[in-house]
């Protein structure tokens, strides 16, 4: 292929790398507009109540309030992201009738300063007639739970099933199946940046919305939706935004509550939470009830998986129903089988909503299905990866109802990760307390569901060039920390031809830049918002093309190369003019008409999934001590293909930050609730590993071409993050004789298994 | 966040100033050496005050010193990493030393202080439970007194100690362990490393040439509403050859003496097992020290 080694598979730092680690670069709470008041909400103190009666009379009496609203003052249009599934839409941004977990939010307040808002917050008075509250799947699904939402009997809001191929017969025609139960729990995405958001009202009632999100378009819909004002009235501007990792898509409250008080008060109002407002009150990664049933053949060959899924989805849907279609998805996407049924049901509880958290269902049904290839292996006697390899998906594969797999470097990655790791050898001597576990992985690169119905294409990109031989992009594409500034602008410089700093980034400002963008999740960005970009590089050259016809008067027969801030020939590179005079020429002869050209990407028919899929494994050492119960993990081993990695640097960060949050999510990170009540709403108290917690990791590439993605690249981001918890379990297990199939492994558990505590 | 209270800050260039202050705001004054306690429960709410009197700027009040005849002097500013790194802490109190390696992150390391770690009387305050095992006390100055209190006398409950808000911990003294002694302090949490403590336990031992325990000091943190000393497991160990059998037994009546409770870090019930490994690893750690044989 031919892509520029110098650009395409370079390390290159973060663009905006050197303003963030210096403090120059600008969050939403960084920002202040002249005559800004500060927002405070007001949350629910109950799981499970009728509002009453909110009394607002003396917040509203305090100095320096300016306004404040509750649900009744509100459209009261309630919200979702399933926009072509309007019965999924099952969220207020202030509650009007009924709260359904302690710290919904009631009311908002906004005043002349921080305090004066908290004050006001906390003297709303609220009624409440309380209502008997469930806290888990099991409670909510049984006969006579109370209901949280009276249109969804059972508790239950959304199913998804998918059923092919005579899963019956082949359970019963299989010579080894296996039945487990698998619990897994919530954890927080707990990104460095606190949520915040600042809305400036505009002339003709409109607004601007500063904020800390990952999908500033959606914003934009559900906001305009929700105050019931056009869509193009609401501007949404992406700041720097400090991580987000799924929880934050979706429209917030607190967004809600800053326009609509802006638009009321003719002032800017600012609404940031605390690291406590987010783990007591904050989205989370899915809490899931799994079962589990695989049938063998004695000599390995999958034949049939039966997989049932509860979602404890917590008081609202959030992205919940997605999380349940794709965990259905993630049950068959690694192995080649016959015969699969899924059943995912997505369950409320009177606990802060579930949402999307990287690997978006992935991480959850992957702990299940590896953990159970692991135990399965030993029983039939098989190598672990032996047994993969022999299921193992392939290009050319076809995953049932959801694609065929255009590019699949499973195969070597398992065979990579088990030279680097001394598998052999190691999984042969056995040491007390020393063990060495697998798991692996696929993910999407893109979601092509769209239930948020969009008019627009998913991405878009504008380019435009100048005589001076810069460029100029923009973008919607959302960089929240995760690196596309910086690797979207490698993909134009290798398509253009032109250095990197030579390209100026206008990026997610929905007024100014191409419509639309889905935002940053479901690992998406890279080749949806890369191939964009060609798409608009290539436009461009094909205006740019004719320059060099007309002065070299060229024969048809040649192509045109564009490298090194040139435009050549590609049979004579002597005769070339660099990249700006080329500009410089065609914009001549378009009699004052700027050389832009946008570009656009759809997934097209690529089935209802993904255009692409990512492959890996990986196998992680542990050191248990046995009288403790604490795990180290002392190393990792990570084989992983990406397609082409088109920064190698972003790709090894995204490895590292993935590992963080595979440890943390096995081993120490959870929610302590009582009563629907959060207990550890500070990092002293949840468990997020520590820089010093990191094991050494060993990386290697598996490099494929994918076909369908720019350079030949797919995700990197989520897939990631799936497979530590299952390697570890594993390990745990070599080295104590302790299968967990529960999450997280605390030194408790591990005592308690080993039969060293009861 | 909540922002800060306000309140007058205080940064007094001598020790009489610093009295004199702390004497005259008694009714709403708090002293500040790191601050890395003090100022986010001031964030919180939880620790209020009208005025802070920040104590770094008192000159020779971050002294640390030892001689074999009067032990180790910790002053009332000296920082946890300076403690760590001191020669003569590393050489002669090696569950102190540890102490002050593990505990908190680097960044805190470098501002807070053992004193401060002490006055703050949490029961999972990582110093103090190396401290009481050395026997070690703390010399409270006021305006025109000066008293010397036991540590083992110190904390009266989470967060409360004997201390009178005109008071300033001028120094913590450690009396220079005696021949044929070792200690050690060992301590576990959920998070293996930035972590505070779920359960810790530290001991300090001294056998006579028949290799007889002729004194020891065990002490708990984590178990209980201040650090504890596990004295029925002492009195166990005394004139005994502290062998594995009666380290399992001195573990045992470590963990009759622990009060754990259930709370987020952990439960009662691991909390009662960790106390019974740890005194075990401790106390074995200490008698090959006191040996002289090469303890890892
Ligand atoms: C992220 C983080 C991690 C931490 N990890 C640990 C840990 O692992 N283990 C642990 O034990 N602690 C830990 N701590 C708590 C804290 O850092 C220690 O207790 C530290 O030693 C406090 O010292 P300081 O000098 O900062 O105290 P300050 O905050 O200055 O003071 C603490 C209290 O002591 C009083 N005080 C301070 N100096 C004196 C004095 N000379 N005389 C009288 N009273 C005084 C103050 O009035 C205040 O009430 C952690 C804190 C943070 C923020």
């Amino acid at each position: 292929m031919n892509h520029n080694p110098k650009i395409i598979g370079a390390s290159i730092p973060r663009l905006d790398g050197k303003d963030k680690v210096t403090g120059r670069a600008l969050y939403t709470d960084d920002l202040k507009f002249p005559g800004m008041l500060y927002g405070a909400l007001h949350r629910s103190r109950l799981p499970h109540a009728r509002i009453k009666k909110v009394d607002t009379s003396a917040a509203k009496k305090i100095k320096g309030v300016k306004d404040v609203v509750t649900g009744a003052d509100t459209p009261q249009i309630k919200y979702g992201n399933w926009r072509l599934v309007p019965g999924s839409q099952d969220e207020l941004p202030l509650a009007v009738d009924k709260v359904r977990f302690i710290g919904d939010e009631i009311a908002a307040v906004c005043a002349v300063d921080r305090e004066t808002a908290i004050k006001a917050a906390e003297a709303i008075e609220v009624e409440y007639e309380e209502l008997p509250a469930i806290y888990s799947v099991e409670e909510a699904t049984a006969e006579g739970a109370p209901l949280l939402h009276d249109e969804s009997p059972g508790n239950v809001s959304l199913t998804r099933e998918i059923s092919y191929g005579d899963l019956e017969g082949l359970l019963a025609q299989a010579d080894y199946v296996r039945e487990d139960f698998f619990k897994v729990h919530a954890v927080s995405h707990a990104y460095l940046e606190p949520c915040s958001s600042i809305a400036v009202p505009e002339e003709g009632g409109r607004v601007t919305l500063y904020t800390s999100t990952q999908t500033p378009y959606i914003v934009q819909c559900l906001l305009a939706s929700t105050l019931d004002i056009p869509e193009n009235h609401v501007r949404v501007v992406k700041t720097q935004v400090g991580g987000g990792f799924g929880g934050k898509m979706e429209m917030r409250p607190w967004e809600f509550a800053a326009a609509f008080m802006a638009l009321r008060t003719g002032r800017p109002v600012k609404f940031t939470l605390t690291r406590s407002d987010e783990l007591a009150f904050g989205r989370r990664r899915h809490p899931m009830s799994i079962r589990s049933k695989v049938g063998f053949t004695k000599d390995g060959k999958l034949l049939a998986k039966d997989f049932e899924v509860m979602l404890d989805g917590g008081a609202y849907n959030a992205m919940g129903p997605t999380a349940t279609f794709l965990c259905g998805t993630f049950g068959n996407m690694l192995y080649n089988f016959q015969a699969y049924r899924y059943r995912g049901r997505h369950v409320y509880t009177n606990k802060p909503p579930a949402s999307a958290m990287r690997g978006f269902g992935a991480p959850q049904a992957a702990f299940a299905q590896e953990s159970q290839m692991n135990m399965a292996a030993e029983e039939l006697g098989i190598d672990p990866i032996d047994l993969r390899l022999i299921n193992a998906m392939e290009t050319g594969d076809v995953i049932p109802d959801v694609a065929t797999i255009s590019s699949c470097g499973f195969k070597e990655s398992l065979e990579k990760v088990r030279q680097v790791s001394g598998w052999d050898a190691k999984r042969k001597e056995k040491k007390p307390g020393v063990g060495l576990g697998i798991g692996c992985f696929s993910f999407i690169s893109g979601g092509v569901f769209n239930w948020f119905n969009t008019k627009y294409n998913f991405a878009a990109a504008e380019v435009t060039v100048y005589p001076d031989g810069t460029a100029q992009l923009n973008t919607m594409a959302c960089d929240i920390g995760q690196g596309p500034d910086t690797v979207l602008r490698q993909i134009l410089a290798a398509e253009l031809g032109i250095g990197i700093e030579k390209i100026r980034l206008v990026s997610m400002d929905t007024a100014l830049t191409p419509k639309a963008d889905l935002g940053t999740w479901g690992s998406r960005v890279t080749l949806m918002n890369g191939n964009a970009i060609i798409d608009a590089a290539k436009k461009i050259k094909d205006m740019l093309k004719p320059v060099l016809f007309d002065h070299l008067d060229l024969n048809q027969i040649h192509e045109i190369a564009f490298e090194d801030d040139r435009v050549l020939v590609k049979a004579n590179p002597k005769k070339s003019m660099s990249f700006g005079e080329c500009v410089y020429h065609a914009l001549r002869g378009r009699r004052g008409e700027p050389l832009t050209a946008r570009g656009y990407y759809t997934p097209r028919d690529k089935g209802l999934v993904s255009p692409a899929f990512s492959f890996g494994a990986q196998v992680a050492e542990v050191a248990v001590d046995q009288d403790t119960g604490l795990v180290t993990v002392t190393n990792t081993y990570t084989a992983h293909d990406c397609g082409v990695a088109i920064n190698k640097m972003a790709v090894e960060g995204q490895l590292e930050g993935a590992i963080q949050m595979g440890l943390g999510y096995t081993l120490s990170e959870a929610f302590v609730m009582e009563q629907g009540r959060t207990l550890n709403t500070s990092f002293l108290d949840y468990k997020m590993p520590a820089a010093e917690d990191m094991p050494p990791s060993t990386y290697v590439e598996v490099e494929t071409y994918e076909p369908e993605g720019p350079f030949g690249a797919k995700e990197a981001g989520e897939g990631l993050a799936i497979p530590t918890a299952p390697a570890i379990a594993d390990a745990v297990y070599q080295a104590t004789g302790f299968r967990a199939l529960e999450l997280p492994i605390t030194p408790e558990k591990v005592l308690k298994g080993i039969g060293r505590l009861k | 966040m909540p922002n800060m209270p306000r309140f007058n800050f205080h940064r007094p260039g001598t020790m009489e100033e610093a009295l004199d202050l702390v004497s005259r705001f008694r009714a709403s004054v708090k002293v500040m050496c790191g601050g890395t306690d003090l100022v986010p429960k001031m964030r919180a709410g939880v620790a209020v005050a009208e005025n802070v009197v920040s104590l770094t700027r008192v000159p020779g009040l971050s002294t640390i010193s030892y001689r074999d005849d009067d032990g180790l002097v910790i002053g009332g500013t000296a920082r946890i990493s300076d403690v760590a790194r001191h020669p003569d802490v590393r050489r002669h109190y090696p569950a102190l030393a540890y102490a002050c390696d593990k505990m908190a992150t680097v960044q805190i390391r470098n501002m807070g202080t053992v004193a401060g770690n002490l006055a703050n009387a949490a029961p999972s305050a990582d110093t103090a439970a190396p401290l009481l095992a050395y026997g070690a006390s703390l010399v409270l100055v006021e305006r025109g007194g000066r008293r010397q209190v036991p540590l083992e006398d110190f904390f009266t409950g989470p967060g409360l100690t004997v201390a009178e808000p005109m008071e300033i911990i001028e120094a913590i003294r450690v009396p220079a362990p005696p021949l044929r002694s070792g200690s050690a302090y060992l301590r576990v949490s959920a998070r293996s490393k930035v972590d505070i403590a779920a359960v810790g336990v530290a001991a300090a031992l001294n056998l006579d040439l028949e290799g007889r325990v002729i004194g020891v000091r065990i002490a708990l943190a984590a178990v209980g509403p201040t650090p504890l000393r596990a004295r029925q497991a002492e009195d166990m160990l005394m004139e005994q050859i502290p062998d594995h059998d009666l380290l399992a037994r001195a573990g045992a009546a470590c963990v009759r003496t622990a009060k754990p409770i259930d709370d987020v870090r952990a439960s009662a019930n691991f909390r009662r097992a960790m106390v019974q490994t740890l005194a075990q690893r401790v106390l074995a750690r200490c008698g090959r020290l006191a040996r002289g044989e090469d303890a890892q």
